[in-house]
């Protein structure tokens, strides 16, 4: 594949994010692998995703579920080795499905060797490779992350006797940027994945690299001219490669990430996600049509990069406290479910396993303007295992049949690295890739033609979006337009059938073509168009003038 | 001459007789048109009262204030007065057809220009009646609106209004009955006009201040001394 | 239903945008531009406050304003069309209008909002008076969460008031429908109040309100059918009530659509009141009514003159009123002078419901009965004040709550003289 070929290959992608582990087993030892990986990617071909975003399957510890690196430049055993990473480059290649890696910056583990050396004395080379000092009260007023484990973000070191800088968990030490040698390091290290072929990075913890005395230790200047400098560095020796900004943030202080074109690619729409979940309670278009709007204008080459769910949980960090309450409230009654400002829970689970629902989320997803990502197994309408502490409740392994392991593996159920889900409503049997391959209208076969559709058009993923306003607030709508082609999105986002008179009036004269039935419907007049939906519906239209 | 005597006489019993012959039956019809007709008039009275009471009546007379009235001049309920009159009325129909049946000359124009006359009296009856109800109605009306305007002498301008509008009735129902037409008329205008050039001195001269605080109330929007202590009711 | 045709196809889209809500605010009004923007500013405020997360809508039915009230409220809404600065809210807030006349009649108004609200399948429905500007956004909250929450199903203001204020309230329609209908609901005539959606729609329904469409006092009818119906009702403080301005004039028409709607309601619910005794407590949420003392210049002589001028001028037509004996008593009175003047208690109450007997039977024309009223009660006005004069907030209630006695006292004395034929 030939990278220079297309530029801006992001804007027209399907992502779809999965974690190794979870994946496919090929060697029976009850986690998921590379090879294992590699067996399933013409299932992810049917899909119709033309990229993977793999998580962390670096050397690791694994107290943070693989984001606590203890070596940049190989693969954890449990998941193959570098050789077989290769082959999932090349075979992802051949079915032109672009590979994106995960290069945690920020931290590393506390088992790194580097980490080893630099606590070891205060005179150690690597002493200043972290961030170290005498006392706990440097940075204060810097808000804690995890605030369900960690009280402080400095953490004691018995070894050289001096507290240690932490964003994350106690065992993830902060890299020092303020170190050239730090920075050239790490440059190195993601030199080394490139070379190999990876299309992109999404680089996690971007807010946090740098600190300053007075200030909340995020955003800051410092932090954005080294990722500059990085990406300055890609551009010239890796030309159509993408990094991806992984920064929870309000959209106005995600915007300096994309500076003029010369820092991130992508960037992840936090504040969009929950507030589409929000609207969809509510049912009301508010919270999605305001924060779009206070979305600020990225550059041309840049992209914006929306999800439903992820490997964490649903983040409520970037809502009032009203908002909060509201989400907890509709969607996380049972406080188990809370963790961290969030809501750990599936996409499935969240809707109440409404099919309707789903449906509308994901056209949703797909339709609004950005990149979408598909979490693993949503595609298939999995489920979560709340018992499973921290996170882990939305990394069980992957559903692929109602047999052995869920197709999973052909281990011994014991040894899986975590339970597979068998209730009986989202349990194997009843939800796994098999089985909807088979049925005509299962979920899986509803996505592939919904990324089909998406795909039908770049206007999806290049074009601009201008918000219709009709007096009924449970309909969203809205313009995606592209040099001359133009399509209509409409979504009914209440549980009751709507009718909504839409001010169409600019195209006038112009058919409504229903993208997924190829179907007429009646042409544009001077009185505002009437449309019904049904519950939860969503209208695709492509508008032609005949 | 005993002869001539008995024979003019006995020619006059005959010719008696024979008078008596000739209009007999027809007296015999008319007494018998009479008690027919006294009998249909009693039965229509009978239906309309029982109509009357179903429809209560009584109520709706009440209502306008035609019970005060009646009751007034000592007359019964207004159901009873209309089914009595109605009554009267049939019956007196019947009587006077029986009399036309008698064919006597003279009393059959009478009696013709009698009934032509009857509608108009009945019509001149009915405005006088509605009449008095309307000047009652509106003499009260005017009392009470005057007593909570607290305009001086309400008593008086009630008594005006009462009589302007009896004034009024009195000249059309002349003038349905066709009695002095031409006299009443100007008399009507002449009482009217004077009435209200009456009433025009009075009001004008007395209550122009009224009539001045009046307008600026409405057009400048000035509140009273006695406004501004007024108390809200609810 | 005939609702449907009576509200504008307009207003119906309206509606139909705004979809299912569970409160709604109900305001009426007519050429209130001056002061219409800070009440919806509070309503909103009291709403965003107290019930951020539900649905809520207000709904403006207007009588032919021309200063711009309607637009001055539908600006107010908040929507993702126009970003409301200062201003967070989880939802749409929909501030819809409708004319639903040329000219203001109250009764269209509410039965436009009731209908409006039965539409939406409301849960809870206020309405406030364009006209009470000293609103806070509290009383949104007093008057909906004993519906919303607690499942009553009507809310009667209270306030803190003048001890000289709604003296018609307080001497004949508080006392009356405590005596009659065995509520003790102390602002009988209710400018703002709140209602469930059964309360609503069963009112809606009901034949006899039908046939008095088209006069005012519909809130009067609202809080009788509800206490007839066996509804749950209780008062909530509000706080303080503006005085109203009201002139001289404005007495009959008040009288009209109160104490008119009250005795033509007497004639249809007496199978209800007659077969009640005694009064119940209405539970009260919030504070105590309070009553406020200040010295308030009122022009007494004027009351007494008018109540003397109304009993000589009106005798024919009390004659047909009232009891002779009563009658004399009245014609004793307007001989007294001003220090002496007293219209007790007692024949206060036997004129009230000589005046309502008279009514039922029509003696003679409605209207005229409830204008001969208006003079009589002006002498009432005159002794309550100085009885009251000097009074502190606690004689006042003595002196109110002796006056409810009485009127509960001779209630016999009201359905003896129902059911005569004079």
């Amino acid at each position: 594949m030939n990278p220079n070929k297309d530029a801006l290959w992001y804007k027209d992608a399907i992502i779809y994010q999965v974690h190794v582990r979870t994946f496919h087993d090929s060697n029976a030892d009850g986690i998921g692998d590379f090879l294992g990986l590699e067996e399933k990617l013409d299932y992810l071909k049917e899909l119709g995703v033309t990229a993977i975003w793999l998580m962390p399957f670096a050397p690791s510890p694994l107290r943070d579920d693989g984001y606590d690196i203890s070596d940049y430049n190989s693969v954890h055993p449990s998941y193959g080795t570098l050789a077989d990473f290769r082959k999932v480059l090349d075979s992802a290649h051949q079915r032109d499905i672009r590979v994106i890696v995960e290069m945690v910056l920020n931290h590393t583990s506390d088992q790194h060797p580097w980490f080893q050396e630099a606590r070891s004395s205060q005179n150690n080379p690597r002493r200043d490779w972290y961030v170290w000092s005498d006392t706990d009260n440097r940075y204060n007023g810097t808000r804690i992350i995890f605030l369900d484990t960690e009280k402080s973000n400095w953490a004691w070191d018995p070894t050289s006797k001096s507290f240690y800088w932490h964003r994350f968990f106690s065992h993830q030490p902060d890299l020092n940027y303020d170190n050239p040698e730090v920075r050239e390091q790490m440059w190195e290290v993601m030199k080394f994945w490139l070379e190999m072929g990876v299309d992109g990075f999404r680089l996690d913890a971007v807010p946090y690299l740098v600190e300053r005395e007075g200030t909340n230790c995020e955003n800051l200047p410092e932090t954005h001219n080294i990722l500059k400098e990085l990406r300055r560095k890609l551009d010239e020796h890796f030309p159509g490669r993408m990094l991806l900004a992984e920064a929870n943030q309000w959209p106005a202080d995600l915007r300096p990430y994309f500076g003029d074109a010369d820092e991130f690619h992508m960037a992840f729409h936090f504040p969009l996600m929950p507030r589409m979940f929000m609207g969809l309670k509510l049912e009301d278009r508010k919270p999605i049509t305001e924060i779009l709007q206070q979305t600020p204008e990225i550059p041309p080459s840049c992209q914006w990069s929306l999800f439903l769910r992820n490997h964490d949980e649903l983040t409520l960090e970037m809502v009032t406290d009203l908002e909060r309450d509201y989400m907890y409230d509709m969607y996380a009654q049972d406080k188990t479910m809370r963790l961290n400002l969030g809501i750990r829970r599936r996409l499935a689970p969240l809707l109440n396993n409404d099919r309707r629902r789903i449906e509308l989320m994901n056209s949703m997803l797909m339709s609004l303007p950005g990149t979408p990502i598909i979490y693993y197994g949503d595609e298939i309408g999995m489920g979560d295992n709340i018992s499973l502490g921290d996170r882990n409740g939305v990394r069980t392994p992957m559903q692929w049949s109602g047999g052995w392991n869920a197709g999973f593996s052909t281990a011994d159920p014991e040894r899986l690295y975590a339970p597979i889900i068998h209730d009986p409503v989202y349990g194997y049997p009843a939800v796994n890739v098999a089985s909807q391959r088979e049925s005509e209208h299962s979920l899986f076969q509803w996505m592939r033609r919904l990324i089909a559709v998406r795909k039908s058009s770049a206007v999806f993923g290049r074009g601009s979006i201008e918000f219709l306003y009709p007096a009924n607030h449970r309909i969203l709508a809205y313009w995606r337009r592209l040099g001359n082609e133009t399509v209509l999105i409409v979504n009914n986002l209440s549980n009751a059938a709507q009718a909504v008179e839409l001010d169409l009036g600019r195209y006038k004269g112009n058919v409504l073509i229903e993208m997924f039935g190829n179907n007429l419907f009646p042409r544009v007049r001077d009185l505002p168009y009437l449309l019904t939906l049904g519950p939860y519906q969503s209208y695709w239209f492509r508008l032609r003038r005949v | 001459m005993r002869e001539m005597i008995i024979s003019e006489l006995s020619q006059a019993v005959h010719d008696l007789a024979r008078g008596f012959a000739h209009y007999l039956p027809r007296l015999i019809v008319m007494l018998v048109i009479a008690c027919v007709g006294w009998l249909i008039a009693y039965v229509v009275k009978v239906i309309l009262r029982s109509i009357l009471r179903l429809v209560k009546f009584d109520r709706l007379a009440e209502n306008a204030g035609a019970s005060q009235m009646l009751s007034k001049v000592a007359l019964p309920s207004a159901t009873e007065v209309l089914s009595r009159f109605v009554f009267w009325l049939t019956w007196l129909g019947f009587l006077l057809l029986g009399v036309s049946v008698l064919g006597i000359l003279g009393l059959q124009e009478q009696t013709a220009r009698f009934f032509l006359f009857l509608p108009r009296l009945f019509a001149a009856m009915l405005i006088l009646f509605f009449g008095l109800l309307a000047a009652g109605f509106a003499a009260r009306a005017a009392l009470l609106a005057a007593v909570n305007a607290n305009v001086p002498s309400p008593k008086l301008l009630s008594l005006a209004v009462r009589s302007i509008i009896l004034v009024f009735v009195l000249s059309v129902v002349f003038e349905e009955l066709g009695v002095a037409e031409q006299t009443m008329l100007v008399a009507f205008g002449i009482a009217f006009g004077a009435l209200m050039l009456g009433l025009a001195i009075a009001f004008g001269l007395g209550g122009r201040h009224m009539a001045r605080r009046f307008l600026e109330e409405k057009f400048v929007r000035v509140r009273k001394e006695q406004d501004e202590d007024e108390l809200s009711p609810l | 239903m005939e609702e449907e045709n009576f509200l504008t196809d307009d207003f119906l889209r309206q509606l139909i945008d705004v979809g299912e809500a569970d409160i709604l605010v109900g305001l009426p009004t007519h050429n209130n531009a001056k002061s219409i923007g800070a009440i919806v500013q509070t309503i909103r405020n009291g709403i965003l406050r107290s019930f951020p997360r539900e649905r809520a809508v207000i709904i403006n039915a207007d009588g032919g304003s021309r200063d711009g009230t309607r637009e001055l409220i539908t600006g107010l809404s908040i929507s993702d069309v126009r970003p409301v600065s200062g201003v967070y809210a989880l939802r749409t807030l929909h501030a819809i209008s409708t004319q639903y006349a040329t000219t203001p009649r109250n009764s269209d108004a509410l039965r436009t909002i009731l209908s409006a609200a039965e539409l939406l399948r409301v849960k809870a429905c206020i309405v406030i008076s364009p006209e009470s500007e000293a609103i806070t956004p509290e009383w949104i909250s007093s008057l909906i969460r004993p519906v919303y929450y607690e499942n009553f199903d009507l809310v009667a203001p209270t306030y803190c008031r003048h001890k000289f204020d709604g003296l018609l309230t307080t001497n004949l329609l508080y006392p009356m429908v405590r005596a009659l209908y065995g509520a003790r609901i102390r602002e009988a005539y209710m400018s703002e109040f709140g209602f469930s959606g059964r309360l609503g729609s069963q009112f809606l329904g009901q034949n006899q309100w039908r046939d008095a469409i088209g006069e005012n006092g519909t809130e009067l009818r609202l809080m009788l059918a509800a206490v007839t119906g066996g509804f749950r009702i209780c008062q909530s403080f509000l706080g303080k009530k503006d005085p109203v301005e009201r002139r001289a004039a404005d007495l009959v028409p008040t009288l009209r659509q109160s104490v008119g709607v009250l005795f033509s309601a007497l004639e249809s619910d007496f199978a209800a009141w007659s077969a009640i005794s005694g009064s119940q407590d209405v539970p009260t949420n919030g504070n105590d009514p309070e009553v406020l003392l200040d010295p308030l210049r009122v022009n007494r002589k004027r009351l007494r003159e008018m109540f003397v001028k109304g009993v000589s001028d009106l005798e024919s037509v009390f004659q047909s009123i009232l009891t002779p004996s009563t009658l004399a008593d009245l014609n004793r009175i307007a001989t007294l002078d001003e220090e002496q003047f007293n219209y007790p208690a007692e024949l206060w109450v036997k004129t009230v419901y000589e005046f309502a007997a008279a009514y039922r039977k029509s003696v003679i024309n409605r209207d005229h009965i409830i204008q001969a009223l208006a003079p009589l009660f002006r002498g009432r006005v005159f002794t309550f004040i100085v009885e009251n004069r000097n009074g502190s907030a606690n004689d006042v209630a003595k002196n109110i709550e002796g006056l409810c006695l009485e009127f509960e006292r001779l209630k016999p004395y009201l359905l003896d003289i129902w059911k005569s034929k004079e």
